[in-house]
């Protein structure tokens, strides 16, 4: 335990891990109450295009990654809105055109050295102190936005035409919500992978609604959930030599099904 | 007495069809008026012209004189608005009360939480429907009449000038509905309130309105509710294979509007 502790690279590992679990315990319960578990899939999917500019390009990954989501995140909602075609549609494409980019960049590059199964699955490992530096700021500005806005997020949450008539821009909440979900989905990468860092926009927050009955409550309950994976997740990661990805989904995806059966019970 | 709504030619076009054609209509302050018309005749896309949800395609709409698209940035709460349908998670994480404060978030404004004042009008709104007893039961479990009296406290708790309700009788029984109009009666006077009550039960609330506007796209009718029920305007609604059932000798409040 101590060894595993007072490693450096587990101790950024940690640091980041339990910053990102705050992070999208909170993103989680909006994600789950306005069932918008697809986008974050979809989101997460087409930060691979941004990673493989990045390699292309030179530039971080997570840099360029987190400008790429952003006009994917806004690309989907714009066309949506407009009612061109429904969002399931327009995520259907925007992130398989993104994971095509990528990989087409990746293969012209010949940049087979690059770690594409760390950005994939996680890979603790290769997380440097910029990056630790990355997740901490943007960690504290989303959340802070999260927390200051609450009360307008939760009232959109309710009906968005409620909200209107209460005199939120709904529009321009939205879109600050879609970059708040496509940085803290960026940012999430380095720890949980691609593939799986939608199931930390998910299971924390549902499993929060099994037994939530106020939003504070939802919150605690997702952000301790997420909390309690990626802690007990990178443990499991380091002594099993696993990638850290599938243990910290794998442990929240147990402390969902432990939950659910404890609530049938009741 | 002041008009509480104008409506001068009001259209408006969704894909390519129009939805509502041509609208005229003035609303005085204090009025309970019933809008009334076959499913998707436009009496939703009319309320929600009226509070300034969808823009029209063409015409004027006019709120106590004002633009209905710069209401929401005042600090004055308006409308007081009950959607016909909510869509919510069914386990929505809030208590009625928590539902009912959401009323008055216009009033405590960004970055503020509702205070103990906001609470204490949030209870009394929910006592004043009845449901006072309910106020920490979660919203999600309560049954369709009960949430439909929240919500209606929740509209109510802005202390708004007007209410706009889409179908409110959903979830209600007959004497429930019953209960609930007489009620709204009491309000409209109490609180100096202009309704607008969209319905899809005529029969019901031409006992209870001021004033019905009659809606298929068109505005058939707009005036007192038993002209409503004209064979013309009917058929104009609803088509030619409607007819009306009169029980005579129990409609008590039909003879007391008539005398009216």
């Amino acid at each position: 335990m101590i060894e595993i502790i007072s490693s450096p690279f587990m101790q950024k590992a940690f640091l980041a891990g339990i910053l990102i679990s705050i992070l999208t315990g909170i993103i989680s319960v909006f994600i789950v109450l306005r069932k918008m578990s697809f986008i974050g899939a979809g989101i997460s999917h087409a930060a691979f295009g941004g990673i493989a500019i990045g390699f292309f390009s030179g530039l971080n990954p997570l840099f360029t990654a987190i400008i790429y989501t952003i006009f994917v995140a806004l690309g989907i909602e714009s066309t949506s809105r407009k009612g061109k075609m429904t969002e399931d549609v327009s995520i259907g494409i925007f992130y398989s055109v993104s994971m095509a980019l990528g990989i087409t960049i990746i293969s012209l590059s010949k940049s087979y050295n690059i770690d594409l199964f760390g950005y994939l699955f996680g890979n603790i490992l290769a997380i440097t102190n910029g990056e630790v530096l990355l997740t901490l700021i943007t960690a504290l500005t989303v959340t802070a936005f999260m927390v200051t806005f609450l009360k307008e997020l939760f009232l959109i949450t309710y009906n968005e035409e409620l909200a209107l008539v209460s005199g939120i821009n709904v529009r321009f909440f939205n879109i600050l919500f879609l970059i708040a979900l496509s940085v803290s989905i960026v940012i999430s990468i380095r720890i949980v992978g691609i593939i799986m860092v939608s199931a930390l926009l998910v299971i924390p927050g549902a499993t929060a609604r099994l037994y939530a009955k106020s939003l504070i409550s939802m919150i605690t309950i997702s952000c301790l959930t997420g909390f309690t994976s990626v802690v007990a997740g990178l443990f499991l990661s380091y002594e099993y030599d696993i990638a850290s990805g599938a243990c910290i989904v794998l442990t929240a995806a147990a402390i969902f099904f432990v939950s659910l059966i404890l609530k049938n019970r009741e | 007495m002041r008009i509480a709504i104008q409506i001068e030619n009001l259209s408006v076009i969704f894909n390519e069809k129009e939805v509502l054609k041509n609208i005229n209509l003035s609303i005085e302050e204090g009025h309970f008026i019933g809008i009334v018309g076959p499913n998707g005749g436009g009496k939703s896309t009319l309320i929600r012209a009226i509070l300034g949800i969808i823009r029209p395609s063409s015409g004027v709409i006019k709120i106590f004189g004002q633009d209905p698209a710069l209401l929401p940035g005042k600090k004055e709460t308006v409308f007081g608005y009950l959607p016909q349908h909510l869509n919510i998670d069914p386990a929505f994480p809030s208590s009625a009360l928590d539902i009912v404060l959401m009323g008055r978030y216009k009033k405590t404004g960004l970055f503020k939480w509702p205070g103990t004042k906001d609470r204490e009008i949030a209870e009394k709104y929910l006592a004043m429907m009845g449901v006072g007893n309910l106020k920490d039961a979660q919203f999600s479990r309560l049954s369709g009449g009960q949430q439909q009296r929240v919500s209606i406290a929740r509209a109510l708790a802005g202390e708004p000038r007007i209410l706009i309700l889409d179908e409110p009788g959903t979830g209600l029984d007959a004497v429930g509905q019953e209960d609930f109009y007489h009620l709204l009666k009491s309000l409209l006077k109490k609180m100096n309130l202009t309704i607008l009550m969209v319905s899809h039960d005529i029969g019901t609330v031409t006992t209870y309105v001021d004033e019905i506007s009659c809606l298929n796209i068109n505005l058939y009718y707009h005036g007192n509710p038993l002209g409503a029920l004209d064979d013309k305007v009917l058929t104009s609604l609803y088509g030619k294979n409607m007819d009306i059932l009169m029980h005579s000798g129990v409609c008590e409040k039909c003879e007391r509007l008539r005398s009216q």
